[in-house]
């Protein structure tokens, strides 16, 4: 029910079904009223032509009544129209319709009176059964009596009643018309509104009375148009900002549900096919994370480092209050793996560096407390002291080790970019270690010729001196160490290669860590500090060179070290 | 629709989410106790986890019920609140069958028995991951891993199978441990049961996503 009415009331609305009702209306309205008038002018001159015809009657009766008297009126008979002769003191002389004795006195009939005075008079009489109308027209004779003639005529309601099917044909083909136009002119007064193009309102070539209405359409479309730019400005700004982010940034509601979120979200959470509009627990659902939410839609700040997405995630999260409610949170997701692993090599390095520290002070102290209590023999007194040097030197090397690993770390050494021979450099280290390495019956061998470098000499020194150091230490009785010195043509690589007893693969990613050693228990038989290859990959990193490692248990371990002709410094002086 | 009606949606939703993962939390911590981690106080976590279960169940039925009620669903939305009333059964029997094994694992010595044999760690991780990915495919909508859980069923049907062969030999050679072996053997069958529940998760899933559920044209199977 409800939704026929509603159907009507739609229908009342539409314009061009107005349009088509009242058009209509008003052509019903003119054709009843044209039909009334055309038939009431008609009557009236039917009455008119009647009038005349009486008139024209009486004139030709008029002078055989004058020469015959009532025998030519009984002669003329009955003609059709009503013929009355009156005396002049009134009385009926003859009638040709109704019988003259029964009939009154007529002197004071309109018609006849008038005619008395006048010469002629005319009246019209509707007879009593009102469908019928009488039309007297009367004459006064020369002699003083008066003739009068009448004729019936009939009323509007007959004329109607017998006109009836040509008034009807009419007006129904007047409806039909008045359909058909109607209903073409209003589907075309309303064609231009229906094509009405509201994007371009100023566009329109249409009636002036729309015209206001659509220029203010078009003031309102650029203002909104001009509101939307600025909303997506906004919009793009704020998703540039947090899309370059490097936390994950979400704003969720109180209901859990996702506002926004930019892509480092998913890259720390780990997920893929993020919406807003979902809710937070669809990234994540640990329950770390969700106390998290939890919490701080309860109006509490929260800030823990959590396992997220197989990273330490720091999540920051605050919860935004309006009128002391919580409607909602923002939350800040920051990788700290690097961060918390940093913090626990610190650890480690500081317990390394404690325990390495310690184990030659220790030593130092025995001899010293030993010699102290006197339980030493004057001869074993310079053995003695032989140790406690020897544990001394080690001390004095590590720390200075600890403090080129630091200065390489902090980039304070003062250093000087010099023009070196790489060549003389390893022949001078080979003179170096060639004791080392007859003790251990190591052959050295260097391959290549002389390569000038601009670099610092003292960094170039230290990271070849540890690789050849650590490539006789690490070798094998009769094993070989071989440098191959290569000029390419931006670049000069140094390998050093050796038949050695190899890093495992495991091990291969830590042993550029501090104080980190493969071989654990024969540490202290090798020597050396747990240093030298970090100060290798330290210094290498502070010359802008790469460093390759190769390595098989067993067959031996080859390390190259690129270093580019062209160093920063000096591209910065081109700069 | 009205306002209110998408909220409530919204928040079955969370809800749902919710209690799967204390599922996924209550049968992760089952995994480990029946491996003889945790000692006493992760047994009691496990317990607690599975009143929570309870009450969370209880929660989202309330819900569901309030739903229908009030908001006269159809189509997709009456599918969905269908399939989390199915659902939360499932999840809740996963909270008691954890429990359930949490109960053995006090009992149990997992290392009394040969591990490479007797395999109950990568069962148990197996459903541990079942039940994960059938909430994830739930959160995330993903046929695919629905379709993915309901596969990875028949691995822990194989598991749970192999697992009594290799118990039943392990009884017969008269080893002295045989009660335990029983023990152990029931604490298998959970974790298959679990896997079932899984599945039943994901048909869930699936039949809200596409409103055809599996068993529903051969229930003669």
């Amino acid at each position: 029910m409800n939704i026929v009415t509603a159907e009507i009331r739609r229908n009342e609305r539409v314009l061009s079904r107005k349009i088509f009702k009242y058009m209509m209306m008003v052509s019903l309205v003119i054709t009843a009223v044209g039909l009334a008038l055309v038939i009431g002018i008609l009557y009236h001159h039917f009455e008119n032509q009647l009038t005349d015809q009486l008139r024209k009657e009486v004139s030709y009766i008029e002078s055989g009544v004058l020469a015959q008297g009532t025998d030519y009126l009984k002669n003329v008979g009955n003609v059709g129209d009503r013929i009355t002769y009156v005396d002049k003191d009134g009385t009926v002389i003859y009638d040709s319709e109704a019988d003259v004795e029964k009939m009154d006195n007529h002197s004071q009939r309109k018609e006849i009176r008038e005619a008395e005075v006048t010469g002629e008079g005319e009246a019209v009489r509707v007879s009593s059964t009102l469908s019928e109308k009488n039309i007297y027209y009367a004459k006064k004779l020369a002699d003083g009596s008066v003739l009068r003639v009448s004729a019936t005529q009939s009323s509007v309601a007959t004329l109607v009643s017998r006109l009836i099917r040509s008034l009807l044909g009419v007006f129904v083909l007047m409806i039909i018309l008045s359909l058909v136009f109607s209903s073409r002119l209003s589907g075309k007064v309303v064609e231009p509104l229906n094509n009405l193009d509201l994007e371009h309102p100023e566009e329109n070539q249409i009636y002036a009375e729309v015209e206001p209405l659509l220029s203010r359409i078009y003031r309102q479309n650029r203002q909104i148009s001009a509101q939307l730019e600025s909303a997506r400005r906004q919009q793009k700004e704020f998703s540039i900002i947090t899309e370059n982010m490097q936390e994950g940034l979400l704003v969720i509601d109180r209901y859990t549900m996702i506002l926004s979120v930019n892509s480092s979200v998913e890259r720390l959470l780990k997920t893929k096919g993020l919406k807003t509009g979902e809710s937070i627990y669809a990234l994540n659902r640990s329950e770390g994370f969700r106390s998290v939410v939890e919490s701080v839609l309860t109006g509490n700040h929260e800030n823990r480092i959590l396992p997220l997405g197989g990273c330490e995630v720091q999540v920051i999260a605050n919860p935004v209050v309006h009128k002391n409610k919580t409607e909602g949170a923002v939350i800040l997701l920051v990788d700290v793996t690097e961060k918390v692993e940093r913090e626990q090599l610190r650890r480690e390095f500081s317990a390394n560096v404690s325990h390495e520290l310690k184990t030659p002070l220790t030593s130092i102290s025995g001899f010293a407390e030993i010699m102290q209590d006197g339980f030493v023999q004057e001869e074993d007194i310079k053995a003695f002291a032989g140790r406690i040097y020897k544990e001394a030197q080690r001390l004095i090397h590590l720390v200075g080790d600890v403090i080129k690993i630091s200065q390489l770390d902090e980039g304070e050494i003062p250093y000087r970019w010099e023009k070196l021979d790489l060549y003389s450099l390893v022949h001078d280290i080979f003179g170096t270690l060639h004791d080392a390495a007859e003790k251990q019956q190591v052959h050295l061998y260097m391959e290549g010729g002389s390569i000038s470098l601009e670099t610092v000499p003292p960094i170039m020194e230290e990271v070849l001196y540890n690789l050849c150091d650590n490539a006789i230490k690490y070798n094998k009785k009769d094993g070989e160490v071989a440098v191959y010195l290569k000029n390419q043509e931006d670049t000069v690589s140094v390998t050093v290669k050796d038949t050695g007893i190899g890093i495992p693969e495991e091990d291969q990613e830590r042993i550029f860590e501090r104080f980190y050693r493969v071989d654990k228990s024969h540490s202290k038989e090798i020597g050396g500090t747990g240093l030298g290859l970090s100060i290798v990959k330290h210094g290498v990193i502070f010359l802008g060179g790469e460093l390759k490692l190769n390595s098989k248990t067993g067959t031996g371990t080859e390390i190259q070290v690129v270093f580019p002709k062209e160093h920063k410094e000096k591209k910065k002086q081109v700069e | 629709m009205s306002e209110r009606f998408i909220r409530q949606l919204e928040e079955l939703h969370v809800e749902l989410i919710t209690l799967g993962s204390l599922c996924e939390k209550a049968i992760s911590l089952s995994a480990k106790a029946i491996q003889g981690e945790g000692g006493k106080t992760l047994i009691a976590k496990i317990f607690d986890t599975e009143k929570e279960i309870d009450a969370q169940e209880r929660e989202v039925e309330n819900l569901c019920m309030s739903l229908l009620l009030h908001q006269h669903p159809v189509a997709g939305d009456l599918r969905s609140i269908s399939a989390a009333l199915k659902m939360i059964s499932d999840m809740e029997r996963i909270g008691d069958q954890a429990a359930d094994i949490a109960d053995l694992s006090r009992h149990l010595d997992p290392k009394s028995f040969p591990q490479d044999s007797i395999d109950i760690r990568t069962m148990a991780e197996d459903t541990v991951r079942m039940v994960t990915e059938s909430i994830d495919a739930f959160v995330k909508g993903d046929l695919k891993l629905c379709r993915q859980v309901i596969e990875d069923d028949d691995k822990v049907d194989d598991a749970f199978n192999e697992i009594k062969e290799k118990l039943a030999e392990y009884i017969n050679d008269g080893k002295p441990d045989a009660g335990s072996g029983l023990d152990l053997l029931m604490a298998a069958k959970y974790f298959e049961r679990i896997g079932d529940h899984a599945v039943n998760i994901a048909e869930w899933v699936e039949y809200s996503i596409t409103g055809e559920h599996r068993n529903s044209g051969n229930t003669q199977k």
